[in-house]
């Protein structure tokens, strides 16, 4: 077990190194951009130029700018924002961490919630009506993504507002619990779409298993076998699939982030491209793959728990 | 002897066969068919999949050929006070920007309406058709099944150096979950693309970028499914009877692999037309007053209180793409691997 974890440790570094030096070679690549004389503005003089190009260490080869970078990543330092001066990029992105955590989770969980049962009752009435219904609802969910579903619900809003009919609200995310409704559920569907038909397609594997048809031949009642033979079995593969799954939260977060005015990562990140602030661009790059590993991470762990079979591989 | 027997071959075997092709011509009913033809006589069978299909080529020689027929149909106008005659090469143009008819209602001039800034709808919906197919054409058909066929055979078949460096570049790539690739690229070269390409630049930017994030996935599957081939006993046949590497791949491999390749990519469409929605979404693709879905989604998302219609038009028919893909998708996965429906 130790070895297992100490070796998915050493993975998250590689990715960490990987992640970060593209993002900084990305950087360091893209034209047309001098920080130094941007921060300035008009007060550009040779003399204030050199010093703040000194204190932003851009005076330096590239391989010394990329070592201090990873050095203060090491320490939980993203370095200084080319946009404000004298502020961090751990000043956008830190109180931004929680929420986006507390976004992603949810929808997560919810996602969970309301997938797997579905597929798995979609399995059970296979080739029925409520199988087929069911699964093209799922399918609608999993194609089509929240961008598009924002704008129709904001005009269903506008229906109910006409008619003085209760709402939820449509901006904001701290101002209280219903603020946080609308963008969990739209940021919950793709991956409740994607668990629903991974779990029809285990379930129906499962329930063909020779240790489904004894346990069916010994007698026990269909609530039994399907409970306690089949359910059982057929979660162990689903945890392996909320790994793949975290890459539509991260899309999804952007644009939800985005039009709903939640001061996440996501969000972070396009105001960071509008304000051409690429340290924090690159910041919210590194944290959002960096907790992205950290998620699989403990999903495989989870998954070595609930399976041993899988440590010995 | 042995040998001889080999290089000799006895006419029997000949005789055999001219005696089934006779029999075959005698029985016109007993042909069978090929595989190709059963899937295809499958897909035919499903409904949702040929129904989104139809509706997908209507939408696609839409935006082809309606557009240019649209730009000639209408009178030219007379604008302010009667200095300026504009023709519907001009105002049914989809970048054509006229501040006197914002957010018009659909009419006779302008089928749909005008959006914010007075831009025909109907003809950036068709533009932004053209945008998605643009995008799915060089990203899926391009760089998603080129470059994924060429390096996943190639790899899995020869393994060694390439094999390796294939594995690399695809775990680099998957670190990044998501657009979060995109997002990074192209924010930071959007301007670089602008000045360089124009206004086109951005589009041709999110084109590479999402293709360049897309094309191991499908490297890595195309991998496995040579690897799995190549162990095959028919594929063993051939080599030894003296089948060069490349004969092997190109006429055992890849028509034994196609069929998947199609599937995977159909499905890869979607998810590019939806990315390069995301990306002219959130200000990354494509600049005004160009067109592209979501671009005219962002656009209207302020107005939609007033002018929901602006809103409602480019996510249906984003909505309706998407789907159509999704179900094709499906669709054709079911057409050619029966066992995979349930």
């Amino acid at each position: 077990m130790l070895r297992f974890f100490l070796r998915r440790l050493i993975g998250l570094l590689f990715v960490v190194i990987g992640v970060t030096f593209v993002t900084y070679a990305m950087g360091y690549l893209a034209p047309n951009q001098d920080p130094i004389a941007a921060l300035l503005g008009q007060h550009n003089t040779p003399q204030a130029y050199a010093t703040l190009k000194h204190e932003y260490g851009l005076d330096k080869p590239w391989y010394i700018q990329y070592g201090t970078f990873l050095l203060n990543l090491a320490h939980g330092n993203l370095g200084l924002s080319y946009r404000y001066p004298g502020q961090s990029v751990n000043d956008f992105i830190g109180p931004a961490i929680a929420i986006s955590i507390q976004l992603g989770l949810s929808a997560l969980i919810l996602a969970l919630v309301l997938g797997i049962p579905s597929g798995i009752i979609a399995a059970l009435r296979a080739n029925t009506w409520v199988d087929t219904s069911l699964m093209s609802v799922m399918l609608f969910f999993y194609a089509v993504p929240a961008f598009v579903i924002i704008p129709f619900y904001q005009v269903l809003i506008d229906i109910l507002v006409a008619n003085n009919l209760p709402t939820l609200p449509v901006q904001g995310w701290s101002e209280g619990l219903t603020y946080k409704i609308v963008p969990v559920v739209i940021l919950a569907l793709t991956s409740m779409g994607y668990f629903a038909r991974i779990s029809r397609t285990v379930m129906l594997e499962v329930l063909r298993q020779d240790y489904v048809r004894t346990a069916r031949s010994k007698g026990l009642s269909e609530r039994r076998v399907i409970y306690l033979h089949a359910f059982r079995n057929a979660l162990l593969p689903l945890l392996s699939v909320i790994g793949p799954s975290l890459a539509f939260l991260v899309s999804g977060a952007f644009v939800i982030e985005d039009l709903f005015n939640i001061p996440g990562v996501g969000g972070a990140a396009i105001q960071a491209v509008a304000n051409r602030d690429w340290p924090v661009l690159q910041g919210t790059v590194v944290v959002l793959a960096v907790a992205v590993v950290i998620m699989n991470i403990v999903v495989d762990i989870l998954y070595s728990v609930a399976d041993p079979r899988i440590r010995i591989q | 002897m042995d040998t001889d027997r080999y290089l000799e071959p006895d006419t029997a075997p000949t005789q055999l066969t001219q005696e089934y092709l006779m029999e075959e011509s005698l029985e016109p009913g007993l042909h069978s068919t090929s595989p190709w033809r059963d899937s295809f006589r499958r897909f035919l069978r499903d409904k949702r999949a040929v129904g989104a299909l139809v509706l997908l080529a209507i939408f696609i020689l839409a935006s082809l050929f309606l557009l240019p027929i649209y730009e000639h149909i209408g009178p030219v106008i007379s604008e302010r006070h009667g200095f300026v005659h504009i023709g519907p090469a001009k105002y049914h143009s989809p970048t054509y920007v006229d501040n006197l008819v914002e957010n018009a209602p659909a009419s006779s001039l302008h089928w749909l309406g005008t959006n914010y800034a007075g831009q025909d709808i109907f003809a950036r919906l068709l533009a932004g058709i053209q945008v998605s197919l643009f995008v799915a054409v060089i990203v899926v058909g391009v760089m998603d099944v080129g470059l994924g066929i060429i390096f996943g055979v190639l790899a899995g078949y020869y393994g060694g150096i390439l094999d390796t460096l294939l594995a690399r570049f695809t775990d680099l790539i998957f670190a990044f979950p998501g657009l979060l690739f995109a997002v990074l690229v192209t924010g930071l070269f959007r301007q670089a693309a602008l000045d360089r390409f124009g206004n086109d630049g951005p589009l041709y930017l999110v084109a590479i970028t999402l293709g360049l994030t897309i094309w191991p996935q499908m490297a890595r599957y195309v991998r496995g499914q040579t690897l799995s081939l190549k162990e095959q006993q028919f594929i063993e046949a051939s080599r030894t009877i003296g089948t060069s590497s490349n004969q092997i791949i190109l006429r055992h491999i890849l028509p034994n692999i196609l069929s998947l390749i199609f599937v995977a990519a159909t499905l890869d469409i979607s998810g590019t037309i939806i990315n390069e929605g995301v990306l002219s979404l959130i200000g990354l693709g494509v600049q005004a007053p160009g067109s592209s879905l979501g671009l005219m989604i962002q656009e209207s998302l302020a107005n939609i209180p007033y002018f929901p219609m602006e809103a409602i038009l480019p996510s249906l028919t984003l909505t309706i793409i998407v789907l159509a893909f999704s179900f094709i998708g499906d669709g054709l996965r079911d057409a050619f691997d029966p066992r995979s429906k349930d």
